[in-house]
């Protein structure tokens, strides 16, 4: 059993795909196949025939998922260089390196 | 006459806009949202807050626009101070790492004279001296004891039971606050033992050494006899008259137990927890089975699955906080130990809960053949045939290579949570750890697919539901606070 979605390259990337299906590995397999306007991923069910009210739940949540990656990237993007900061600073002067 | 600016000004000041700081969100149930700061702060709130937030729509009127500045998910031009308290804070959480390896596990005999077909570590009967530590190799593993940098170094005996290689513990023991004289660290010994074979010499010993003792009590004796049996069927009784005999000679709080969740546990968590109360204990680890040793080869491990443990767990944690609410105090030792990551500025420092990995770096284990493991349960797969996480041995290899060694640096850079996929972007993983000893006994990597770990759902389940109570509840609220804060 499977399902065709489409998603538009100028709103979501592939990275923001691939994280969302890679979380829905459990219960998906998801080829993702780049075009020049649009990204078509065929959600593929691992365990076979599903209900459909439950398919329809894991294609929602699926789509829900790209949302939210999508989300994440946006904040991974802004915040990427006072993440390094804060780390940097944290993990400094351990005393576990000689010479500090 | 002096006079206060009009309000519009102020307002000003708040509408310029805000910078994100870093931060992770992931969904707590079909309505909200958690969100967690690289310090494990956290906030709830709806999906269109968040929304708002991360596209910089959030007004700072918003109900929750104070608390994420004051928990640093976002600074104004009002106050940029998240820059110089968020590394802060974050550093006040990975403390422990520049401590280093602060648990020394001892395994001094391999013996037993129980039988428990949940046993994970491969006991052998009690006859076979071969299993039993020999001095020459305990000498051995001192010395790397005291190599460890560690302020506080806690040396714990493990088994089989360790009580029927007494002799060698009196030894290390003797030897450790010897060569403790001139080093001066917080030296601390715990003896894990079924209490069976103890007898008025070794109380004595303990009592005279200020040595814990760790027992195991699975529950009501019917319980505890079915999983623990031993000639005489009497393990319970043993047990129990220990724990009294430990308290009277060495001390009440000088005894701890914990338990092991089999199949013949579930549906039972209330009778186990009343064993606990009765027993005059303050709290209980509702602790599930591991995949390793004989559990692995009795099918023990397998009589059950996550999600009936995750049903007893909660049962458990339900009839817990009952119980606080008609004013018991009691406390369930694993959910105190998640609440002090997520409600206190320390982290506890659970091996089973770090990223990176506890293993070699914050928990050592010298086993009876002079093998050095990276974990306790690294030593359990050894005994299964699967030595990957074997770092050395005392006889053979320095502390430089030990601890540099790729069988650890290896699977503790690779697992390390915080670049691994799922984990990298999950709003839990301040709260969670890596594990990557139980991921490469159950996937065969040490990484392992987060969406197929076992781990991964019991932890979620946990963290979700204790966010939950404390959401709904303010009385669970105010009685988590506590137990966050009595470890």
């Amino acid at each position: 059993m499977s399902c065709r979605l489409v998603f538009s390259s100028q709103v979501y990337s592939v990275e923001t795909i691939k994280k969302a299906a890679y979380r829905f590995s459990d219960v998906l397999s998801v080829d993702i196949i780049p075009r020049p306007h649009e990204t078509e991923c065929i959600l593929h069910f691992i365990s076979g025939s599903k209900e459909e009210e439950q398919a329809q739940q894991i294609v929602a949540a699926f789509k829900n998922e790209v949302l939210d990656q999508d989300l994440r990237s946006i904040i991974s993007k802004e915040t990427e260089a006072i993440r390094n900061a804060v780390l940097a600073f944290a993990l400094s002067k351990t005393g576990l390196q000689g010479g500090e | 006459m002096s006079k206060f600016q009009p309000l519009s000004d102020y307002q000003q000041s708040l509408v310029d806009g805000y910078q994100l700081l870093p931060f992770r969100f992931t969904a707590l149930d079909d309505r909200e949202y958690v969100l967690t700061n690289q310090a494990g702060e956290f906030i709830v709130m709806e999906r269109s807050t968040l929304e708002a937030l991360v596209r910089h729509r959030l007004p700072a009127t918003n109900q929750f626009y104070d608390d994420l500045k004051s928990k640093h998910f976002i600074i104004d031009h009002d106050s940029s101070v998240a820059m110089d308290l968020l590394p802060l804070k974050v550093r006040t959480k990975l403390g422990r790492l520049a401590d280093f390896t602060g648990l020394h596990l001892f395994v001094v005999s391999l013996r037993c004279e129980h039988s428990c077909p949940y046993c994970q570590v491969s006991r052998q009967s009690d006859n076979k001296l071969a299993f039993d530590m020999s001095v020459e190799t305990a000498e051995k593993a001192l010395v790397l004891v005291f190599r460890s940098p560690s302020r506080g170094i806690k040396i714990e005996f493990q088994g089989g039971e360790p009580l029927l290689n007494f002799s060698l513990i009196r030894y290390i023991v003797e030897r450790a606050e010897a060569w403790n004289l001139a080093e001066r660290r917080d030296l601390q010994f715990v003896i894990a033992t079924n209490l069976a074979v103890i007898t008025d010499e070794i109380l004595e010993f303990c009592r005279d050494h200020d040595i814990l003792i760790s027992t195991s009590l699975d529950g009501p004796a019917d319980l505890h006899n079915a999983n623990r049996p031993r000639p005489g069927n009497d393990s319970y009784e043993r047990a129990i008259a220990g724990i009294s005999r430990v308290r009277d000679a060495v001390g009440r709080d000088r005894v701890s137990a914990l338990m092991t969740t089999t199949k013949l546990s579930l549906g039972r968590v209330r009778e186990i927890i009343d064993e606990y109360v009765k027993q005059g204990f303050r709290g209980i680890f509702l602790r599930l089975m591991s995949p390793y040793g004989f559990a692995v080869k009795t099918k023990w491990f397998k009589a059950y699955d996550v999600d009936e443990w995750l049903e007893f767990y909660f049962a458990g944690l339900n009839y817990i906080l009952e119980l606080n609410r008609s004013g018991n105090s009691f406390t369930e030792f694993y959910a105190a130990t998640i609440l002090a990551k997520m409600l206190t500025p320390f982290e506890p420092g659970f091996v089973d809960l770090r990223s990176p990995a506890g293993v070699g770096i914050a928990a050592i284990v010298y086993n009876y053949d002079g093998d050095v493991y990276a974990s306790d349960e690294s030593r359990m797969l050894a005994e299964m045939g699967d030595k990957t996480f074997r770092i050395g041995n005392v006889h053979r290899d320095r502390y430089e290579d030990i601890m540099t060694s790729d069988a650890l640096l290896g699977p503790i850079e690779e697992s390390f949570a915080a670049s691994v996929p799922m984990c990298s972007d999950c709003a839990f993983e301040p709260f969670c750890g890596a594990d990557p000893v139980f991921h490469h006994a159950t996937q065969g990597d040490v990484v392992g697919r987060k969406p197929i770990s076992a781990f991964c759902t019991r932890n979620m389940a946990i963290f979700r539901r204790l966010i939950t109570l404390m959401r709904d509840d303010d009385e669970v609220r105010r009685i988590f606070v506590r137990w966050a804060n009595s470890r």
